[in-house]
């Protein structure tokens, strides 16, 4: 049976326009149990949502919706298939940071601009130990076509039904209509020490985690 | 994503020419409007009460200029030559990117008919059934904005020396969407600068991307690309 815990700070400081007003519990029966760090910023509007939200309240409910992941924690564990059918584990990247960024879909024009930027700026990444991983939910084939056509030089995972969004609790825009863009950098430990949050300037990715990284 | 032909309009190009029925819709759309106007004057005089005819006028010119840029965002996007109803329009749309001076070129009635066969179908209705004046305030302008918003959009694309002075005032203003706003749409990939009215909302729109996020929430639901997404971009 599903209950919930609330952290001390559980309710989220929105911008001024948005509250835990009594429209947000339309949709859940729970309070959101969003960190400051993960709420989702599409350009000029805060939308904390967790795709947690969206789950029922029957007792079928696993204990995955808890395991949030937050600055300071370790993330929970997954294997995912790569763009070559292959199993990736996120514990293969322990011993070095690793930029773990998910993203909403291959070939639409955000995804492009951040996958690309990623690319640009790879030898800064390899400069600074790191390691790139990308997620979505596509699945390896168009993972393996998206990786040719722009000659990604890092991995790309599935995540075909979203499961490690849901488990990491990366937030959904757009009253859950569309998969947030979330980036969290790991340090060589597998700790979070950021989680970066932007829909629409996908670029700003790149810069935010190139920052913390040189800074580890 | 269309193919069309290299050169679809040369001038004197007949299609280019009103023809009765255009005509004919164009006088429908007007007359709608305009009684709706009446109705919306004349309830106002008869109460005494103009502000609330004068503020729903002002909805209704908003309004239009935000659905302007909606159907447009969407005739751009989506569909193609033989989407039932739109097609035409759909085609009509990519040629205008192709020629966007051939718009300059149309005689009044063929570049309005369209729109004034909408407005006739919407705004008749409206016209028999209803009396209040505010109501009719907010339709009449709503309607006509739309109505006349190809007139706009052609006078976006002229050049200053061949407008007229009310003409360019009104855009300097504001009132009426600029030619260099509009122009801004006309970059490739063209997604943006939607409205054709008044270009109020471009900015907005522009700015907080909302037709990239519902063009991002389509294509996640749905699995529809839209055409701005192939078109070559400029940046």
């Amino acid at each position: 049976m599903a209950s919930l815990t609330l952290p001390k700070h559980s309710i989220p400081s929105l911008l001024p326009t948005q509250t835990v007003s009594p429209r947000h519990s339309l949709f859940s029966h729970n309070l959101p149990i969003v960190s400051n760090s993960s709420q989702s910023q599409f350009y000029g509007l805060k939308v904390s949502y967790s795709s947690s939200l969206s789950i029922p309240s029957s007792s079928s409910v696993k204990g995955s919706i808890f395991a949030k992941v937050n600055k300071g924690t370790a993330p929970p564990s997954f294997t995912l298939k790569d763009q070559d059918g292959r199993n990736v584990s996120l514990s293969k990247f322990k011993g070095k940071p690793v930029v773990v960024y998910f993203y909403p879909a291959d070939e639409t024009p955000g995804c492009t601009k951040q996958a690309c930027a990623f690319r640009d700026s790879y030898e800064k990444f390899k400069k600074a130990g790191a390691q790139v991983v990308g997620i979505s939910g596509d699945d390896p084939s168009s993972h393996k076509a998206f990786a040719k056509k722009y000659r990604l030089p890092f991995t790309l995972l599935s995540d075909e039904g979203n499961k490690v969004r849901k488990d990491w609790g990366v937030p959904s825009d757009l009253f859950g209509t569309l998969p947030g863009r979330q980036t969290y950098v790991l340090d060589k430990n597998g700790v979070v020490q950021l989680i970066y949050n932007n829909q629409f300037q996908p670029e700003k990715h790149i810069d935010e985690t190139l920052k913390l990284l040189q800074s580890l | 994503m269309i193919t069309s032909p290299p050169n679809r309009h040369i001038l004197n190009d007949p299609s280019l020419r009103s023809t009765c029925a255009h005509r004919a819709w164009l006088a429908c759309g007007c007359t709608t409007v305009v009684i709706s106007l009446a109705k919306a004057i004349m309830g106002a005089a008869k109460s005494y009460i103009w502000l609330g005819p004068i503020l729903a006028g002002l909805v209704g010119y908003i309004l239009a200029d935000l659905m302007s840029g909606v159907y447009h965002w969407v005739i751009d996007n989506y569909g193609s030559a033989s989407t039932p109803i739109f097609g035409d329009q759909i085609d009509a749309f990519q040629g205008h990117h192709e020629q966007p001076w051939a718009i300059t070129r149309r005689q009044f009635a063929n570049n309005l008919h369209a729109l004034a066969r909408a407005v006739t179908f919407t705004v008749l209705p409206m016209d028999l059934v209803v009396n209040d004046p505010i109501f009719h305030a907010f339709v009449a302008v709503w309607s006509g904005c739309l109505l006349f918003s190809q007139q706009f959009h052609a006078w976006a694309h002229t050049t200053k020396s061949r407008l007229p002075p009310l003409v360019i005032a009104l855009q300097d203003m504001g009132l009426l969407v600029s030619r260099s706003q509009h122009a801004g749409h006309h970059i490739p990939p063209y997604n943006n600068n939607y409205c054709i009215v008044s270009g109020v909302w471009n900015e907005f729109l522009n700015k907080r991307q909302i037709f990239k996020a519902l063009e991002m929430i389509l294509f996640y639901k749905l699995g529809v690309r839209p055409r701005s997404w192939s078109e070559p971009s400029s940046s």
